[in-house]
Protein backbone atom coordinates (compact mmCIF):
# COMPACT_ATOMS: atom_id res chain seq x y z
CA UNK A 1 0.00 0.00 0.00
CA UNK A 2 1.44 3.35 -1.00
CA UNK A 3 1.72 6.34 1.25
CA UNK A 4 -1.29 7.77 -0.51
CA UNK A 5 -4.01 5.31 0.22
CA UNK A 6 -7.62 4.92 -0.72
CA UNK A 7 -9.55 5.17 2.50
CA UNK A 8 -11.64 2.17 3.31
CA UNK A 9 -10.65 1.79 6.92
CA UNK A 10 -8.63 3.28 9.71
CA UNK A 11 -5.61 5.29 8.66
CA UNK A 12 -3.23 5.93 11.52
CA UNK A 13 -0.83 8.84 11.34
CA UNK A 14 2.08 8.74 13.68
CA UNK A 15 4.77 11.26 12.79
CA UNK A 16 7.76 9.62 14.40
CA UNK A 17 9.52 12.64 15.85
CA UNK A 18 6.60 13.73 18.01
CA UNK A 19 5.71 12.13 21.30
CA UNK A 20 2.19 10.75 21.35
CA UNK A 21 0.46 12.76 24.02
CA UNK A 22 -2.92 13.55 22.47
CA UNK A 23 -5.04 11.80 19.90
CA UNK A 24 -8.30 12.10 18.01
CA UNK A 25 -9.99 8.98 16.72
CA UNK A 26 -12.96 8.71 14.38
CA UNK A 27 -14.51 5.29 13.89
CA UNK A 28 -16.93 4.86 11.01
CA UNK A 29 -18.34 8.31 11.60
CA UNK A 30 -21.33 9.30 9.52
CA UNK A 31 -23.43 12.39 9.86
CA UNK A 32 -26.55 13.20 7.94
CA UNK A 33 -29.10 16.00 7.94
CA UNK A 34 -32.44 14.55 6.91
CA UNK A 35 -31.81 12.94 3.55
CA UNK A 36 -28.47 14.68 2.98
CA UNK A 37 -25.36 12.74 3.93
CA UNK A 38 -22.68 15.23 4.99
CA UNK A 39 -20.11 12.70 6.18
CA UNK A 40 -20.09 9.06 5.21
CA UNK A 41 -18.25 6.34 7.16
CA UNK A 42 -15.05 8.21 7.97
CA UNK A 43 -12.38 6.55 10.09
CA UNK A 44 -8.99 7.91 11.04
CA UNK A 45 -6.63 8.32 13.96
CA UNK A 46 -4.82 11.62 14.36
CA UNK A 47 -1.79 11.93 16.60
CA UNK A 48 0.55 14.89 17.30
CA UNK A 49 1.55 16.77 14.18
CA UNK A 50 -0.25 18.75 11.51
CA UNK A 51 -2.90 17.07 9.40
CA UNK A 52 -4.49 18.80 6.46
CA UNK A 53 -8.15 18.19 5.73
CA UNK A 54 -8.50 18.86 2.03
CA UNK A 55 -11.60 18.94 -0.12
CA UNK A 56 -13.87 21.14 -2.19
CA UNK A 57 -16.58 23.26 -0.62
CA UNK A 58 -19.38 21.10 0.75
CA UNK A 59 -17.16 18.03 1.06
CA UNK A 60 -17.89 17.69 4.77
CA UNK A 61 -14.68 19.19 6.18
CA UNK A 62 -16.43 21.53 8.59
CA UNK A 63 -18.81 18.78 9.67
CA UNK A 64 -15.83 16.54 10.49
CA UNK A 65 -14.13 19.33 12.45
CA UNK A 66 -17.33 20.00 14.38
CA UNK A 67 -17.73 16.30 15.11
CA UNK A 68 -14.15 16.22 16.43
CA UNK A 69 -14.89 19.32 18.51
CA UNK A 70 -18.03 17.78 20.02
CA UNK A 71 -20.27 20.43 18.48
CA UNK A 72 -22.01 17.82 16.33
CA UNK A 73 -22.98 14.32 17.35
CA UNK A 74 -22.28 11.64 14.75
CA UNK A 75 -25.41 10.03 13.32
CA UNK A 76 -23.45 6.76 13.30
CA UNK A 77 -20.01 5.74 14.52
CA UNK A 78 -18.01 7.23 17.34
CA UNK A 79 -15.41 9.90 17.99
CA UNK A 80 -12.98 10.18 20.87
CA UNK A 81 -10.45 12.79 21.94
CA UNK A 82 -7.82 11.42 24.31
CA UNK A 83 -10.18 8.49 24.85
CA UNK A 84 -13.21 10.62 25.76
CA UNK A 85 -16.29 11.43 23.73
CA UNK A 86 -16.32 15.20 23.14
CA UNK A 87 -20.08 15.75 22.65
CA UNK A 88 -21.81 16.92 25.83
CA UNK A 89 -18.50 16.93 27.69
CA UNK A 90 -17.52 20.57 28.47
CA UNK A 91 -14.42 19.43 30.39
CA UNK A 92 -12.87 18.26 27.11
CA UNK A 93 -12.44 21.91 26.08
CA UNK A 94 -9.44 22.18 28.37
CA UNK A 95 -7.81 20.00 25.68
CA UNK A 96 -9.61 20.99 22.46
CA UNK A 97 -9.59 24.38 20.79
CA UNK A 98 -11.55 25.25 17.68
CA UNK A 99 -11.03 28.15 15.30
CA UNK A 100 -14.30 28.26 13.38
CA UNK A 101 -14.65 29.36 9.77
CA UNK A 102 -15.93 32.83 8.98
CA UNK A 103 -15.39 36.19 10.56
CA UNK A 104 -17.86 35.92 13.42
CA UNK A 105 -16.25 37.37 16.54
CA UNK A 106 -17.87 39.54 19.20
CA UNK A 107 -17.16 42.71 17.23
CA UNK A 108 -17.92 45.07 20.13
CA UNK A 109 -14.97 43.70 22.12
CA UNK A 110 -11.39 44.80 21.67
CA UNK A 111 -8.90 42.18 20.52
CA UNK A 112 -7.46 42.01 24.02
CA UNK A 113 -10.90 41.68 25.63
CA UNK A 114 -11.74 38.80 23.29
CA UNK A 115 -8.59 36.84 24.12
CA UNK A 116 -8.73 37.71 27.81
CA UNK A 117 -12.35 36.54 27.88
CA UNK A 118 -11.24 33.22 26.37
CA UNK A 119 -8.56 32.91 29.07
CA UNK A 120 -11.06 33.63 31.83
CA UNK A 121 -13.59 31.18 30.40
CA UNK A 122 -10.78 28.60 30.43
CA UNK A 123 -10.40 29.44 34.13
CA UNK A 124 -6.66 30.02 33.77
CA UNK A 125 -4.89 31.14 36.95
CA UNK A 126 -3.22 34.11 35.23
CA UNK A 127 -5.60 35.07 32.46
CA UNK A 128 -3.91 38.42 31.79
CA UNK A 129 -0.48 36.89 31.15
CA UNK A 130 -2.01 34.09 29.06
CA UNK A 131 -3.92 36.61 26.92
CA UNK A 132 -0.83 38.77 26.36
CA UNK A 133 1.25 35.73 25.40
CA UNK A 134 -1.39 34.48 22.92
CA UNK A 135 -1.74 37.93 21.34
CA UNK A 136 2.05 38.13 20.97
CA UNK A 137 2.03 34.72 19.26
CA UNK A 138 -0.18 36.05 16.48
CA UNK A 139 1.62 39.41 16.37
CA UNK A 140 -1.39 41.57 17.19
CA UNK A 141 -0.03 43.52 20.14
CA UNK A 142 -0.24 46.82 18.30
CA UNK A 143 -3.93 46.37 17.48
CA UNK A 144 -5.08 44.64 20.67
CA UNK A 145 -6.73 47.80 22.03
CA UNK A 146 -8.93 48.30 18.96
CA UNK A 147 -12.42 46.87 18.71
CA UNK A 148 -12.64 43.78 16.53
CA UNK A 149 -15.14 45.58 14.27
CA UNK A 150 -12.21 47.65 12.95
CA UNK A 151 -10.09 44.58 12.13
CA UNK A 152 -9.35 43.30 8.65
CA UNK A 153 -10.33 39.73 7.74
CA UNK A 154 -6.78 38.50 8.36
CA UNK A 155 -6.61 40.22 11.75
CA UNK A 156 -9.90 38.63 12.76
CA UNK A 157 -8.51 35.24 11.85
CA UNK A 158 -5.43 35.89 13.95
CA UNK A 159 -7.35 37.10 16.99
CA UNK A 160 -9.56 34.00 16.75
CA UNK A 161 -6.42 31.86 16.70
CA UNK A 162 -5.05 33.76 19.72
CA UNK A 163 -8.30 33.06 21.56
CA UNK A 164 -7.96 29.38 20.74
CA UNK A 165 -4.29 29.17 21.77
CA UNK A 166 -4.70 30.95 25.08
CA UNK A 167 -4.88 27.72 27.11
CA UNK A 168 -2.18 25.74 25.23
CA UNK A 169 -4.61 23.21 23.72
CA UNK A 170 -3.57 19.65 23.04
CA UNK A 171 -5.87 19.43 20.04
CA UNK A 172 -6.24 22.43 17.75
CA UNK A 173 -8.88 22.37 15.01
CA UNK A 174 -8.65 25.16 12.43
CA UNK A 175 -11.32 25.65 9.80
CA UNK A 176 -9.90 27.48 6.75
CA UNK A 177 -7.57 29.51 8.98
CA UNK A 178 -5.59 31.26 6.24
CA UNK A 179 -8.57 33.03 4.69
CA UNK A 180 -7.77 36.71 4.43
CA UNK A 181 -4.17 36.44 5.62
CA UNK A 182 -1.41 38.03 3.59
CA UNK A 183 1.69 35.95 2.69
CA UNK A 184 3.77 37.33 5.57
CA UNK A 185 1.05 36.54 8.10
CA UNK A 186 0.67 33.07 6.60
CA UNK A 187 4.37 32.32 6.95
CA UNK A 188 4.33 33.56 10.52
CA UNK A 189 1.30 31.41 11.27
CA UNK A 190 2.90 28.37 9.64
CA UNK A 191 6.01 28.76 11.84
CA UNK A 192 3.86 29.07 14.93
CA UNK A 193 1.74 26.03 14.07
CA UNK A 194 4.84 23.97 13.33
CA UNK A 195 6.38 24.69 16.71
CA UNK A 196 3.05 23.94 18.36
CA UNK A 197 2.91 20.58 16.56
CA UNK A 198 6.45 19.79 17.67
CA UNK A 199 5.41 20.37 21.26
CA UNK A 200 2.89 17.51 20.98
CA UNK A 201 -0.26 19.24 19.75
CA UNK A 202 -2.63 17.50 17.35
CA UNK A 203 -3.43 20.11 14.71
CA UNK A 204 -6.06 19.67 12.02
CA UNK A 205 -6.32 22.34 9.31
CA UNK A 206 -9.11 22.30 6.76
CA UNK A 207 -8.61 23.84 3.36
CA UNK A 208 -9.97 23.58 -0.16
CA UNK A 209 -6.62 24.60 -1.65
CA UNK A 210 -3.92 21.92 -1.80
CA UNK A 211 -1.06 24.39 -2.11
CA UNK A 212 -2.17 26.08 1.11
CA UNK A 213 -1.11 22.94 2.95
CA UNK A 214 2.28 22.86 1.22
CA UNK A 215 5.20 23.05 3.67
CA UNK A 216 2.75 22.74 6.54
CA UNK A 217 0.80 19.51 6.71
CA UNK A 218 2.91 16.41 6.34
CA UNK A 219 -0.25 14.35 6.24
CA UNK A 220 -3.31 15.14 4.18
CA UNK A 221 -6.79 13.67 4.35
CA UNK A 222 -8.77 14.25 1.16
CA UNK A 223 -12.52 14.48 1.58
CA UNK A 224 -14.93 14.38 -1.34
CA UNK A 225 -18.71 14.32 -1.05
CA UNK A 226 -18.56 13.34 2.60
CA UNK A 227 -16.16 10.45 2.08
CA UNK A 228 -12.51 10.17 2.96
CA UNK A 229 -11.19 9.65 -0.56
CA UNK A 230 -7.45 9.43 0.04
CA UNK A 231 -4.82 10.07 2.62
CA UNK A 232 -1.08 10.36 2.71
CA UNK A 233 1.83 12.72 2.63
CA UNK A 234 1.33 16.03 0.93
CA UNK A 235 3.73 15.14 -1.91
CA UNK A 236 1.92 11.88 -2.63
CA UNK A 237 -1.45 13.60 -2.80
CA UNK A 238 -0.05 16.26 -5.11
CA UNK A 239 1.51 13.61 -7.35
CA UNK A 240 -1.82 11.79 -7.54
CA UNK A 241 -3.55 14.96 -8.55
CA UNK A 242 -0.91 15.88 -11.12
CA UNK A 243 -0.47 12.43 -12.67
CA UNK A 244 -4.14 11.63 -13.03
CA UNK A 245 -5.55 11.27 -16.58
CA UNK A 246 -5.95 14.68 -18.18
CA UNK A 247 -8.04 15.87 -21.09
CA UNK A 248 -6.94 18.64 -23.46
CA UNK A 249 -8.64 20.30 -26.37
CA UNK A 250 -6.06 21.22 -29.04
CA UNK A 251 -6.89 23.43 -32.01
CA UNK A 252 -4.37 23.27 -34.87
CA UNK A 253 -3.93 24.06 -38.54
CA UNK A 254 -4.66 20.38 -39.40
CA UNK A 255 -6.69 18.68 -36.65
CA UNK A 256 -7.15 15.37 -38.52
CA UNK A 257 -3.40 14.96 -39.15
CA UNK A 258 -2.61 15.91 -35.58
CA UNK A 259 -5.11 13.32 -34.27
CA UNK A 260 -3.53 10.59 -36.38
CA UNK A 261 -0.01 11.54 -35.24
CA UNK A 262 -0.95 11.68 -31.56
CA UNK A 263 -2.45 8.16 -31.67
CA UNK A 264 1.09 6.80 -32.04
CA UNK A 265 2.15 8.50 -28.80
CA UNK A 266 2.15 6.00 -25.91
CA UNK A 267 1.16 8.64 -23.35
CA UNK A 268 -2.09 9.24 -25.25
CA UNK A 269 -4.96 6.78 -24.78
CA UNK A 270 -7.77 8.58 -26.50
CA UNK A 271 -8.22 10.99 -29.39
CA UNK A 272 -11.47 12.41 -30.67
CA UNK A 273 -12.14 14.96 -33.35
CA UNK A 274 -14.15 17.91 -32.15
CA UNK A 275 -15.38 21.01 -33.90
CA UNK A 276 -12.97 22.68 -33.96
CA UNK A 277 -9.94 20.83 -32.61
CA UNK A 278 -8.98 17.47 -31.16
CA UNK A 279 -9.87 16.19 -27.71
CA UNK A 280 -6.86 14.28 -26.36
CA UNK A 281 -6.86 12.07 -23.26
CA UNK A 282 -3.53 11.32 -21.65
CA UNK A 283 -2.36 9.46 -18.57
CA UNK A 284 0.95 11.37 -18.50
CA UNK A 285 0.45 15.07 -18.93
CA UNK A 286 4.16 15.90 -18.92
CA UNK A 287 5.11 13.35 -21.59
CA UNK A 288 2.17 14.26 -23.80
CA UNK A 289 2.89 17.99 -23.78
CA UNK A 290 6.56 17.33 -24.54
CA UNK A 291 5.71 14.96 -27.41
CA UNK A 292 3.05 17.26 -28.78
CA UNK A 293 5.62 19.83 -29.85
CA UNK A 294 7.67 17.17 -31.65
CA UNK A 295 4.62 15.66 -33.37
CA UNK A 296 3.48 19.08 -34.54
CA UNK A 297 6.91 19.98 -35.84
CA UNK A 298 7.36 16.65 -37.68
CA UNK A 299 3.94 16.98 -39.32
CA UNK A 300 4.33 20.69 -40.07
CA UNK A 301 1.20 21.36 -38.06
CA UNK A 302 0.73 24.74 -36.44
CA UNK A 303 -0.71 24.61 -32.92
CA UNK A 304 -3.27 27.37 -32.38
CA UNK A 305 -4.69 26.59 -28.96
CA UNK A 306 -4.12 24.06 -26.15
CA UNK A 307 -6.71 24.10 -23.42
CA UNK A 308 -7.07 21.71 -20.44
CA UNK A 309 -10.75 20.84 -20.11
CA UNK A 310 -10.96 19.15 -16.70
CA UNK A 311 -9.05 21.43 -14.34
CA UNK A 312 -11.89 22.21 -11.97
CA UNK A 313 -11.15 21.28 -8.36
CA UNK A 314 -14.24 19.10 -8.33
CA UNK A 315 -12.95 17.02 -11.26
CA UNK A 316 -9.60 16.56 -9.52
CA UNK A 317 -11.29 15.35 -6.34
CA UNK A 318 -13.77 13.23 -8.31
CA UNK A 319 -10.82 11.43 -9.84
CA UNK A 320 -9.50 10.56 -6.40
CA UNK A 321 -12.87 9.09 -5.46
CA UNK A 322 -13.23 7.03 -8.65
CA UNK A 323 -9.64 5.86 -8.61
CA UNK B 1 -15.66 31.32 39.36
CA UNK B 2 -17.38 29.19 41.97
CA UNK B 3 -21.11 29.46 42.55
CA UNK B 4 -23.91 29.28 40.05
CA UNK B 5 -22.82 32.40 38.16
CA UNK B 6 -19.90 32.58 35.75
CA UNK B 7 -18.87 36.22 35.97
CA UNK B 8 -17.22 36.17 32.52
CA UNK B 9 -20.45 34.98 30.93
CA UNK B 10 -22.29 37.65 32.93
CA UNK B 11 -19.86 40.32 31.68
CA UNK B 12 -20.09 39.13 28.06
CA UNK B 13 -23.89 38.96 28.15
CA UNK B 14 -24.05 42.40 29.67
CA UNK B 15 -21.86 43.80 26.90
CA UNK B 16 -24.01 42.06 24.28
CA UNK B 17 -27.32 43.26 25.68
CA UNK B 18 -26.26 46.86 25.83
CA UNK B 19 -24.23 46.95 22.63
CA UNK B 20 -25.37 49.12 19.77
CA UNK B 21 -28.73 50.87 20.13
CA UNK B 22 -30.27 48.62 22.72
CA UNK B 23 -29.19 50.98 25.49
CA UNK B 24 -31.32 53.75 23.94
CA UNK B 25 -34.34 51.46 23.64
CA UNK B 26 -33.93 50.52 27.30
CA UNK B 27 -33.67 54.19 28.29
CA UNK B 28 -36.79 55.01 26.28
CA UNK B 29 -38.67 52.19 28.06
CA UNK B 30 -37.61 53.58 31.43
CA UNK B 31 -38.53 57.18 30.61
CA UNK B 32 -41.94 56.59 29.05
CA UNK B 33 -43.87 56.46 32.38
CA UNK B 34 -42.00 59.57 33.53
CA UNK B 35 -43.26 61.47 30.49
CA UNK B 36 -46.81 60.23 31.16
CA UNK B 37 -46.49 61.37 34.78
CA UNK B 38 -45.33 64.85 33.75
CA UNK B 39 -48.37 65.19 31.48
CA UNK B 40 -50.61 63.94 34.29
CA UNK B 41 -49.20 66.42 36.82
CA UNK B 42 -49.80 69.37 34.57
CA UNK B 43 -53.01 68.28 32.88
CA UNK B 44 -55.08 66.49 35.58
CA UNK B 45 -57.96 68.43 37.09
CA UNK B 46 -57.90 66.61 40.43
CA UNK B 47 -54.21 65.76 40.60
CA UNK B 48 -54.03 64.88 44.31
CA UNK B 49 -57.22 62.86 44.35
CA UNK B 50 -56.35 60.88 41.26
CA UNK B 51 -52.67 60.17 41.78
CA UNK B 52 -53.12 56.75 43.43
CA UNK B 53 -55.39 55.62 40.62
CA UNK B 54 -53.00 57.08 38.04
CA UNK B 55 -49.91 55.47 39.55
CA UNK B 56 -51.69 52.11 39.89
CA UNK B 57 -52.88 52.33 36.31
CA UNK B 58 -49.44 53.23 34.96
CA UNK B 59 -47.72 50.54 37.01
CA UNK B 60 -50.22 47.83 36.16
CA UNK B 61 -51.07 48.55 32.55
CA UNK B 62 -48.08 50.40 31.16
CA UNK B 63 -45.15 49.03 33.17
CA UNK B 64 -46.16 45.50 34.23
CA UNK B 65 -48.51 44.99 31.30
CA UNK B 66 -46.34 46.42 28.52
CA UNK B 67 -42.83 47.61 29.39
CA UNK B 68 -41.76 44.61 31.47
CA UNK B 69 -42.75 42.01 28.85
CA UNK B 70 -41.25 44.13 26.05
CA UNK B 71 -37.97 44.63 27.93
CA UNK B 72 -37.91 40.93 28.85
CA UNK B 73 -38.52 40.04 25.20
CA UNK B 74 -35.67 42.30 24.14
CA UNK B 75 -33.16 41.10 26.73
CA UNK B 76 -34.36 37.50 27.11
CA UNK B 77 -34.29 36.66 23.42
CA UNK B 78 -31.02 38.52 22.83
CA UNK B 79 -29.16 36.83 25.69
CA UNK B 80 -28.72 33.71 23.54
CA UNK B 81 -30.36 34.81 20.31
CA UNK B 82 -27.74 37.47 19.58
CA UNK B 83 -24.96 34.89 19.68
CA UNK B 84 -26.98 32.36 17.71
CA UNK B 85 -27.63 35.00 15.05
CA UNK B 86 -24.06 36.22 14.63
CA UNK B 87 -22.45 32.80 15.06
CA UNK B 88 -20.43 33.68 18.17
CA UNK B 89 -22.14 31.16 20.47
CA UNK B 90 -19.43 28.71 19.43
CA UNK B 91 -16.89 30.62 21.53
CA UNK B 92 -18.90 29.87 24.67
CA UNK B 93 -19.67 26.29 23.68
CA UNK B 94 -15.99 25.34 23.30
CA UNK B 95 -15.12 26.37 26.83
CA UNK B 96 -15.01 24.08 29.89
CA UNK B 97 -18.04 25.63 31.57
CA UNK B 98 -21.02 23.55 32.64
CA UNK B 99 -23.96 24.38 30.41
CA UNK B 100 -26.29 25.06 33.35
CA UNK B 101 -23.93 27.80 34.52
CA UNK B 102 -24.05 29.47 31.10
CA UNK B 103 -27.87 29.32 31.09
CA UNK B 104 -28.17 30.60 34.65
CA UNK B 105 -25.67 33.43 34.12
CA UNK B 106 -27.43 34.65 31.00
CA UNK B 107 -30.82 34.31 32.69
CA UNK B 108 -29.73 36.41 35.66
CA UNK B 109 -28.38 39.15 33.38
CA UNK B 110 -31.62 39.21 31.37
CA UNK B 111 -33.71 39.49 34.56
CA UNK B 112 -31.48 42.17 36.08
CA UNK B 113 -31.56 44.17 32.84
CA UNK B 114 -35.36 43.98 32.69
CA UNK B 115 -35.70 44.91 36.34
CA UNK B 116 -33.12 47.65 35.77
CA UNK B 117 -35.44 49.19 33.19
CA UNK B 118 -38.51 48.70 35.41
CA UNK B 119 -37.12 50.27 38.59
CA UNK B 120 -36.63 53.85 37.30
CA UNK B 121 -39.84 53.51 35.29
CA UNK B 122 -41.72 52.92 38.56
CA UNK B 123 -39.68 54.78 41.14
CA UNK B 124 -39.37 58.11 39.29
CA UNK B 125 -43.15 58.54 38.79
CA UNK B 126 -43.72 57.51 42.42
CA UNK B 127 -41.25 60.17 43.59
CA UNK B 128 -42.86 62.76 41.33
CA UNK B 129 -46.32 61.94 42.64
CA UNK B 130 -45.32 61.47 46.31
CA UNK B 131 -48.04 62.06 48.83
CA UNK B 132 -49.75 60.47 51.88
CA UNK B 133 -52.26 58.59 49.73
CA UNK B 134 -49.43 56.96 47.75
CA UNK B 135 -47.55 54.97 50.40
CA UNK B 136 -44.30 53.07 49.81
CA UNK B 137 -46.25 49.79 50.09
CA UNK B 138 -47.89 50.53 46.76
CA UNK B 139 -44.51 51.02 45.08
CA UNK B 140 -43.07 47.96 46.80
CA UNK B 141 -46.02 45.83 45.71
CA UNK B 142 -45.72 46.79 42.04
CA UNK B 143 -41.91 46.51 42.11
CA UNK B 144 -42.01 42.98 43.51
CA UNK B 145 -44.86 41.95 41.23
CA UNK B 146 -43.05 43.37 38.22
CA UNK B 147 -39.83 41.63 39.23
CA UNK B 148 -41.74 38.35 39.54
CA UNK B 149 -43.18 38.88 36.06
CA UNK B 150 -39.73 39.74 34.69
CA UNK B 151 -38.30 36.52 36.16
CA UNK B 152 -40.91 34.37 34.38
CA UNK B 153 -40.89 36.30 31.09
CA UNK B 154 -37.09 36.17 30.86
CA UNK B 155 -37.04 32.41 31.43
CA UNK B 156 -39.59 31.93 28.64
CA UNK B 157 -37.86 34.28 26.20
CA UNK B 158 -34.39 32.92 26.96
CA UNK B 159 -35.57 29.51 25.82
CA UNK B 160 -37.24 31.03 22.77
CA UNK B 161 -33.91 32.68 21.83
CA UNK B 162 -32.31 29.24 21.60
CA UNK B 163 -35.24 27.70 19.75
CA UNK B 164 -35.62 30.07 16.81
CA UNK B 165 -33.84 32.89 15.03
CA UNK B 166 -37.12 34.83 14.99
CA UNK B 167 -37.44 34.78 18.76
CA UNK B 168 -38.01 38.52 19.12
CA UNK B 169 -40.87 38.45 16.59
CA UNK B 170 -42.51 35.45 18.27
CA UNK B 171 -42.09 36.94 21.74
CA UNK B 172 -43.67 40.22 20.62
CA UNK B 173 -46.56 38.29 19.06
CA UNK B 174 -46.99 36.45 22.36
CA UNK B 175 -46.92 39.68 24.38
CA UNK B 176 -49.40 41.43 22.09
CA UNK B 177 -51.76 38.58 21.24
CA UNK B 178 -51.80 36.54 24.44
CA UNK B 179 -50.83 38.88 27.25
CA UNK B 180 -52.30 42.14 25.97
CA UNK B 181 -55.46 40.94 24.23
CA UNK B 182 -56.54 37.46 25.33
CA UNK B 183 -55.62 37.60 29.02
CA UNK B 184 -57.34 40.95 29.47
CA UNK B 185 -60.58 39.80 27.92
CA UNK B 186 -60.92 36.12 28.73
CA UNK B 187 -61.10 35.20 32.41
CA UNK B 188 -60.18 31.57 31.70
CA UNK B 189 -56.88 32.64 30.11
CA UNK B 190 -55.85 34.72 33.13
CA UNK B 191 -54.68 31.56 34.93
CA UNK B 192 -52.03 31.19 32.19
CA UNK B 193 -51.03 34.83 31.89
CA UNK B 194 -47.72 35.99 33.33
CA UNK B 195 -49.05 39.52 33.37
CA UNK B 196 -51.94 38.44 35.63
CA UNK B 197 -49.49 36.55 37.87
CA UNK B 198 -47.41 39.72 38.24
CA UNK B 199 -50.51 41.77 39.09
CA UNK B 200 -51.59 39.22 41.69
CA UNK B 201 -48.08 39.21 43.17
CA UNK B 202 -48.17 43.01 43.34
CA UNK B 203 -51.38 42.95 45.36
CA UNK B 204 -50.07 40.23 47.65
CA UNK B 205 -46.79 42.08 48.30
CA UNK B 206 -48.34 45.47 49.06
CA UNK B 207 -49.56 44.81 52.61
CA UNK B 208 -53.08 45.63 51.50
CA UNK B 209 -52.13 48.97 49.92
CA UNK B 210 -53.12 47.72 46.47
CA UNK B 211 -56.71 46.57 46.23
CA UNK B 212 -57.74 45.52 42.75
CA UNK B 213 -61.40 45.47 41.89
CA UNK B 214 -61.09 43.21 38.85
CA UNK B 215 -60.54 39.46 38.97
CA UNK B 216 -57.20 38.51 40.52
CA UNK B 217 -55.73 35.04 40.00
CA UNK B 218 -55.58 33.12 43.32
CA UNK B 219 -52.09 33.05 44.79
CA UNK B 220 -51.99 29.24 44.89
CA UNK B 221 -52.44 29.22 41.14
CA UNK B 222 -49.90 32.04 40.75
CA UNK B 223 -47.13 30.26 42.67
CA UNK B 224 -47.82 26.88 41.08
CA UNK B 225 -47.97 28.18 37.52
CA UNK B 226 -45.02 30.53 38.04
CA UNK B 227 -42.86 27.69 39.36
CA UNK B 228 -43.87 25.41 36.49
CA UNK B 229 -43.16 28.06 33.84
CA UNK B 230 -39.92 29.29 35.42
CA UNK B 231 -38.35 25.91 36.13
CA UNK B 232 -39.74 24.38 32.94
CA UNK B 233 -38.38 27.18 30.72
CA UNK B 234 -34.94 27.14 32.35
CA UNK B 235 -34.77 23.34 32.13
CA UNK B 236 -35.76 23.60 28.46
CA UNK B 237 -33.00 26.18 27.85
CA UNK B 238 -30.48 23.89 29.51
CA UNK B 239 -31.61 20.96 27.40
CA UNK B 240 -31.53 23.07 24.22
CA UNK B 241 -28.02 24.33 24.93
CA UNK B 242 -26.75 20.85 25.82
CA UNK B 243 -28.12 19.53 22.52
CA UNK B 244 -27.13 22.60 20.52
CA UNK B 245 -25.31 21.66 17.34
CA UNK B 246 -23.34 23.79 14.93
CA UNK B 247 -24.46 22.49 11.57
CA UNK B 248 -22.58 23.02 8.35
CA UNK B 249 -24.94 24.01 5.57
CA UNK B 250 -24.89 21.10 3.13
Amino acid sequence: MSAATAMDGTSPFTPGAVARTHSVELRNVSRWYGNVVAVNDVSCVLTPGITGLLGPNGAGKTTILHVMAGLLRPSAGSVSVDGEGPAGNPGIYRTIALVPEGEAVQSFLTGYEFVHMSARLQQLPDAVAAARRAIALVDLEAAQGRTVSTYSKGMRQRIKIAGALVHDPGVLLLDEPFNGMDPRQRLQMIDMLRSLAQSGCVIVISSHILEELNDLASNVLVMVAGRLAASGHFREIRRLMTDRPHTFTIVSSNDRALAAALLSDESVFGVELAAPGVVVRTKDRGAMTRNLARVARDGSIRLLEIKPTDQSLESVFAYLVDR
Amino acid sequence: MSGPLDMTVVWLTWRQLFARRRIYVAAAFALLPVIFTIFFKFAADDYEGARLAFFSGVSRELIIGTLVPLAAALFGTTAFGGEVDDGTLVYLLVKPIPRWRIVFSKYVVAVLSTVGVMIPAMVLPWLMLSGPDLPFDVLRGFLLGGAGGAAIYCALFLSLGLATRRALVFSLLYVIAFEAVLSRNLVGVKSLSVREFAVAMSQAASNGAIVLKSYVVPMTTVWTMSAILLIGALALSLWQLSRYELAERV
